[in-house]
């Protein structure tokens, strides 16, 4: 199995509405993959049909090789799934829903999950619901990692947390990381934490996916550029399609290349002869705001 | 531990920001030619990154000629050029200063002048900086 998780053509409609729209993703096995995109891009609905929790409108999702409609319990045990919306019963302790969980996984490693209970500073006596939103999560993640998955699907699980807990959690996973045949596929805003964290990355807009490669690539692909224009000079009435946000600020232009290589590099100079032209590399953050202010908004209208 | 220290600043790419971390460790000698890198796993689990991208970073100091691989030893610094080693020859030095100059002296200078701060002060700051390094080993 080449791939943890591929999806084709998959479209997910609510009423009239279409949350997903021939989504074609493949999430290679191995990697750790971050699915981006701006609130209402269709990245919950996906998950969610992902773990059978709401069939697809029509197109196939394939989960460790399985159809997600077909998904059953032995797999589901090699899935770990972890999302805010999750219920947990809030009268147990900590030690009684480890215990709870536990004869469901065959892989339960009841020493991983006492170390993350120990990195997590979690007390095994403490009740569900006495617990914060954030240390919640500790234990969703405890319950969804000790099983040692081979697939790990978090749905945006560092919203809302403070840093010394994301810190704890970007841990926690990357504790699993090294291991062969491990996959993961996770959904969040925190583009400081998904720039550590991941290796692949997707990005929905308007329910499509209009990136897919690895980070490095993704990274590598995009750099600021800003020219000092000399007097006089000319600007380009209609830039470069690569040519992201351009705007002109005075004797100032900007733009994000989204195609860097030495002949975009050629072409900045060849638009502006004689500039002084700076360029840089851009975060993740900044690759993400990119790429949503380039998408046409979506018309709203029921596709 | 690592052998370099590490100060993230939120919303800059991770990667440029730890190869600088690094680059800086070795040429103010905080680390040594001839010394163990630590490993990809150990760089993943002490940055907290991915271990693609802790391979990315060595990858990139590799290229820039600041870490070798030496089969069956691991990762170590290399001896990278010295200011006063002359190693490099005339022609790749011409483009080295050239490459700074417009890189990073041009806006040392433009920050400089804004600010008012004259050429004997701007002098002095680069002076002292360049002394501040060599204590910090």
């Amino acid at each position: 199995m080449d791939h943890a998780i591929e999806t084709e053509r998959l479209t997910c409609r609510y009423g009239r509405t279409r949350a997903v729209v021939d989504l074609t993703m493949r999430v290679p096995a191995g990697s750790l993959y971050a699915l981006l995109g701006p609130n209402g891009a269709g990245k919950t609905t996906t998950l969610k049909t992902l773990m059978n929790l709401r069939p697809p409108t029509s197109g196939v999702a394939r989960v460790l090789g399985v159809d997600s409609r077909a998904l059953g319990p032995s797999d589901f045990a090699r899935i770990g799934y972890v999302s805010e919306n999750q219920r947990i019963p809030s009268n147990l302790t900590i030690a009684e829903i480890e215990a709870f969980c536990r004869p469901w996984y065959p892989t339960w490693d009841a020493t991983l999950a006492t170390e993350l209970r120990e990195r997590f500073g979690l007390d095994p006596r403490a009740r569900i619901k006495t617990l914060s939103r954030g240390t919640r999560l500790k234990v969703q993640c405890l319950l969804a990692l000790a099983p040692r998955p081979r697939l790990l699907i978090l749905d945006e699980p560092f919203s809302g947390l403070d840093p010394v807990v994301r810190d704890d959690l970007t841990t926690g996973v990357l504790s699993l990381a090294d291991r062969d045949g491990w996959s993961a596929l996770l959904t969040s805003h925190e583009m400081d934490d998904v720039e550590r964290l991941a290796d692949h990355v997707g990005f929905l807009a308007n329910g499509a996916l209009i990136v897919e490669e690895p980070m490095t690539s993704l990274l590598a692909r995009f750099r600021r550029v800003e020219v000092a224009l000399p007097d006089g000079a000319a600007v380009p009435a209609q830039p470069p399609a690569s040519w992201l946000g351009f705007s002109v600020d005075g004797r100032a232009a900007r733009f994000v290349e989204s195609q860097a290589s030495p002949a975009a590099d050629a072409a900045w100079r060849s638009v502006f002869p004689g500039a002084a032209i700076e360029s840089g590399p851009l975060s993740l953050r900044e690759v993400f705001v990119a790429l949503t202010r380039s998408i046409a908004p979506d018309a709203g209208e029921r596709r | 531990m690592l052998p370099f220290s590490l100060t993230v600043r939120p919303g800059e790419p991770i990667v440029e920001q730890i190869v600088y971390a690094v680059t800086r460790a070795v040429v103010s000698g905080q680390l040594r030619a001839g010394d163990r890198f630590p490993s990809v796993r150990t760089l993943s689990q002490e940055l907290k990154v991915n271990p693609n991208t802790a391979q990315r970073i060595v990858a990139l100091l590799v290229e820039a000629g600041l870490l070798a691989v030496e089969p069956g030893v691991g990762t170590v610094v290399t001896n990278h050029r010295q200011p006063t080693a002359g190693g490099a020859d005339a022609a790749t030095r011409r483009s080295d200063l050239a490459a700074l100059e417009e890189r990073l002296a041009e806006p040392l200078v433009v920050e400089a002048r804004r600010l008012g701060i004259g050429l004997a002060d701007l002098v002095e700051i680069v002076r002292r900086q360049w002394k501040r390094l060599d204590q910090s080993r």
